[in-house]
């Protein structure tokens, strides 16, 4: 909570910020539009810019400044030049020791804001009114993208063209495929960050609208308990872990739960399995469920660290170990749907009980409208950062393998330190010098480039942002930075007055409960499995996808998010204490030291500083 | 049967009975009607006051005939409890007071831990004397409805209190009618209603009994029985004591019942005293001891999202397309 008038502190400027030791040139990474430039100096210098740590927790590789200029691409296509959202244009963002800081662009002339307002009357109300037929059509576009996704196959560049090249019209030559591929996977990934916000800026409009209601009728009210109203039950953010659940009951009932133990890993417990019949039966079952369900992500897919539980099947596996000793000591895995729905109907009833007749019926209208929209605003998450992204990474990966085996780099990932326009003028000289049989320079030139990059990332990963810069704004009016991150007035106040340090953070409640226990500073998904039973999970943010290994968790503290994300939802569902937009607890805390969580207040205190590990 | 009826137990009487009896005693009444826990006891009405008032004018002594059914009523509650003379609660509950327009809070005496028929007479006689006490004169001036001035009086067993304090059926501070605030601190209630104790302070959702706020008080003073004579003696707390925390989850989950169960029985906010004795089990231990209308009520502020605009045109404002008053 802030004190009433809280001491304005001041947040550094964006061009007081030094390049930690051995970054130097850390810039070239990047394109020129994405770091804080000299050139327009005074007017980034007087804006408000806040670290996105939620979408941009490490340092951000070349490549995967895709991930930025696409979803602010389509977000800002969207909310400025579809739905004209009066007050608030597009969003920028500046790169920082290859962190994102990001800043909403406002619309402050009146007359403006009216003309703007016509048409967002007009067309949010179209989609409002229609929104069940343009969901469901938005998942059969989704679809379609995803299975035009899987079917793109990057070609090779052969010694000789297939006769079909010499002799059809039906093929082009290699170079012309590479280059197609190349661009039309470039494509996807905006026709997919496309989808992605068509829908969700309406979504989440409309559940803090209700929000806001609730909280005007009910200044008290829990955050946890609006969206408890709200969520879904059956939305499919749930269904992969749920078919874990299934699994782990298979495995004990067809004895073929034997492999599963602590400590094992996923390769082990396979091979064992394949020594049995009923274990071979079990594997053909998890075969069965992985298209669509195990492509589910190990964090929220905006980098290309994110892999699938396909490709990464860590976090299922450790899943399927808990709910397997679960099955066998007799505790009922299933999670309580039916539970949780009349929970969720008894909040409805209750909350609405307490207004007078004609609030009532706008709360439940809100109410009815919030729950329209928010299978889509869980769901979207699935197909696009999960199901979507992480096979799209993959795709990167294969024209990384292309670029390997032509010794243009050591190592397929190494082209994702390589800008997206440089893979491009990589593939240039690729199929130019394929197809001349001329000397290519790339493999003198881009190795030493990743091996720079490799190692400034790694170092750029030891600083710590502040949690924003420039200057200390009057109010955050922006909608879209209220709504999707969270970013409120008082948080920010709170952040100026914090940034001197101190033991005590405070964040918004997304969870009730006190509790205490040994940190776990999280900075990266890689770092999850380290995660031990009982710790309080330190974070950026904590994706959906991380829901498995919560039951090991005590708490969860995250620097940034708002209580209307599934993640609070899911901490909430796991009875987990949660703080969430602290601003800099990956900073102040470190793994070891003993914090005390208060998800009921929003506090999180260092009680005792941990033993340097 | 007389005409005139000084005293009638508190479990008979109703909303109805407030001209005679005042609004303590009947609010007392409706908990009992309603099942709630109340310590028994009976009130005075006001033709007690007036034959008072007859026999001695300004003096206010006790006349025999009212002394004699308060013998009788006093003598019933010593044989309900066993004890020959039991410690009793002697509070004014006048009439035009506890009605919902105003809140004479604390103007009237409170005489706590009185035994023995003679004690209890001279309580009743200082209950009457107070009501021309120039604060409670002014207050009435100020905010009493005009009726010629009169008073009840509830004489009511004692809750030896471990806890006590005072609970509003919403959050009087924001208006939040899902919440229940609390005020508790060790001993018998005076701490906390005479405000010289910082309480511990408690928010809990009434939907879901769940605490979403605690600030613990510094109880540092405690009122109990003088084992020595019939009065209450002030202790200073211990430092420890003082910084406890003196509501646990049965206690809370209790009290969130009790204001639940007020707020029924008289369809408005409560504002309500209540105390957890000393012996028994939580909920059986927890009473309430009075209940009057809350009057302070903060309304939430609607701003922008008034009510009765379509959910649609709402989500609109949210994003700035319609300002407020248009659709």
């Amino acid at each position: 909570m802030v004190s009433p008038t809280p001491a304005l502190g001041a947040f550094p400027s964006p061009f007081s910020i030094e390049t930690p030791p051995g970054c130097e040139g850390w810039q070239e990474m990047y394109p020129y539009y994405a770091l804080f430039d000299e050139r327009r100096r005074d007017e980034d210098e007087n804006r408000f810019w806040f670290w996105n740590s939620m979408h941009f927790p490490v340092p951000y590789p070349a490549f995967d400044v895709i991930s930025i200029d696409g979803p602010y691409q389509a977000v800002g296509s969207w909310q400025n030049r579809v739905f004209a959202v009066p007050p608030a244009m597009g969003i920028d963002y500046r790169l920082v020791n290859g962190y994102g800081y990001i800043s909403g662009n406002p619309v402050t002339d009146p007359a403006k804001i009216a003309e703007r307002a016509e048409f967002f009357q007009a067309r949010a109300g179209f989609y409002f009114e229609n929104w069940p037929e343009l969901y469901e059509t938005w998942r059969g576009r989704m679809q379609a993208l995803i299975d035009e996704l899987v079917a793109l196959e990057v070609p090779g560049l052969p010694e000789y063209e297939d006769d079909d090249v010499a002799y059809t019209t039906e093929r082009n030559v290699s170079f012309y495929e590479v280059l197609n591929a190349y661009n039309r996977t470039l494509r996807l990934s905006d026709l997919m960050w496309q989808n992605h916000f068509e829908l969700l800026l309406l979504g989440y409009g409309a559940y803090s609208t209700f929000a806001e209601f609730c909280k005007a009728q009910m200044p008290d009210i829990p955050d946890q308990h609006i969206a408890q109203m709200v969520a879904g039950i059956d939305v499919i953010l749930w269904r992969p872990d749920a078919e874990l659940r299934r699994l782990a009951r298979l495995a004990v009932e067809t004895g073929a739960d034997e492999p599963f133990a602590e400590g094992r890993t996923p390769a082990e417990i396979d091979a064992e399995l394949a020594e049995s019949e009923a274990g071979r039966a079990w594997l053909a079952e998890l075969e069965a469920i992985k298209e669509p369900w195990f492509n589910m992500a190990t964090g929220d897919g905006l980098y290309h660290y994110y892999r699938n539980w396909k490709d990464d099947p860590t976090i299922p596996y450790a899943s399927l170990v808990g709910h397997i000793e679960a099955v066998r000591a007799g505790r009922d895995v299933e999670r309580p749907t039916e539970q949780i729905e009349q929970e969720r109907e008894r909040l409805s009833s209750a909350y609405g009980d307490l207004l007078d007749e004609a609030s009532r019926a706008t709360f439940n209208d809100l109410l009815a409208l919030s729950r329209m929209v928010f299978p889509y605003v869980e769901e979207h998450k699935f197909y696009c950062d999960y199901w979507f992204l992480t096979n799209w990474w993959n795709k990167i990966r294969d024209f990384g393998a292309l670029l390997t085996r032509h010794r243009f780099l050591q190592e397929v990932e190494d082209i994702f330190h390589l800008k997206r326009h440089e893979v491009g003028e990589a593939l240039d000289e690729l199929t130019l010098t394929w197809a001349t049989g001329g000397l290519p320079l790339g493999p003198r030139h881009w190795p030493a480039i990743v091996t720079r990059r490799r190692q400034i990332i790694e170092r750029l990963a030891q600083w710590t942002p502040p949690p924003a810069l420039g200057v200390v704004p009057e109010a955050i009016t922006d909608p879209m930075t209220i709504m999707l991150w969270g970013v409120t007035t008082d948080r920010v106040r709170e952040w100026a007055s914090q940034s001197e340090g101190g033991l005590v953070l405070n964040g918004a409640a997304a969870s009730p409960g006190v509790t205490e226990g040994r940190a776990r500073v999280v900075r990266s998904v890689e770092q999850i499995s380290e995660v031990l039973d009982g710790e309080v999970l330190v974070c950026g943010s904590t994706s959906p996808a991380w829901a498995p290994i919560f039951p090991k968790l005590r708490a969860t503290v995250t620097d940034i998010g708002g209580v209307m994300s599934h993640t609070a939802i899911v901490c909430r569902e796991y009875g987990l204490p949660a703080v969430v937009g602290t601003g800099r607890a990956t900073a102040a805390i470190k793994t070891g030291d003993l914090v005390r969580v208060d998800g009921t207040a929003g506090s999180v205190t260092v009680v005792e500083a941990g033993s340097a590990a | 049967m007389r005409a005139v009826e000084y005293t009638r137990p508190l479990v008979e009487l109703r909303s109805g009975d407030e001209p005679r009896y005042g609004g303590k005693s009947a609010a007392l009444g409706e908990l009992l009607e309603a099942g709630i826990r109340v310590p028994p006891g009976f009130g005075l009405s006001r033709e007690a006051y007036a034959a008072g008032r007859a026999a001695s004018g300004d003096r206010l002594t006790v006349p025999a005939d009212v002394r004699a059914e308060i013998a009788a009523r006093y003598e019933q509650l010593g044989r309900s409890t066993g004890e020959p003379q039991p410690p009793v609660a002697v509070r004014s509950s006048a009439v035009g007071e506890d009605s919902a327009t105003a809140t004479f809070a604390g103007q009237q005496d409170t005489i706590l831990w009185v035994r023995g028929l003679d004690a209890v007479c001279e309580a009743v006689s200082a209950c009457w004397v107070s009501l021309h006490s120039d604060t409670a004169s002014s207050y009435r001036e100020r905010f009493g409805d005009g009726r010629e001035p009169a008073m009840g009086v509830t004489i009511q067993l004692m809750v030896d209190a471990l806890i006590s304090g005072v609970l509003f059926t919403c959050n009087p501070l924001t208006g939040d009618p899902s919440m229940i605030a609390i005020n508790a601190s060790w001993g018998l209630g005076l701490s906390v209603v005479g405000g010289e104790v910082t309480p511990d302070d408690y928010l809990v959702s009434k939907v879901t009994g769940e605490l979403v706020r605690e600030t613990l008080g510094d109880k540092r003073v405690e009122y109990v029985p003088d084992p020595d004579r019939p009065a209450v003696l002030a202790l200073q707390t211990p430092a420890d004591r003082a910084a406890a925390r003196c509501l646990g989850p049965p206690e809370l989950a209790a009290l969130v019942e009790v204001a639940k169960a007020a707020q029924a029985c008289f369809g408005s906010h409560q504002d309500v005293e209540w105390a957890i004795a000393r012996t028994g089990s939580v909920p059986d231990n927890v009473f309430i001891v009075q209940s009057r209308p809350v009057t302070t009520i903060r309304t939430p502020p609607s701003a922008d999202l008034t009510p009765s605009r379509s959910a649609i045109s709402m989500v609109m404002a949210q994003f700035g397309a319609a300002p407020p008053g248009k659709d």
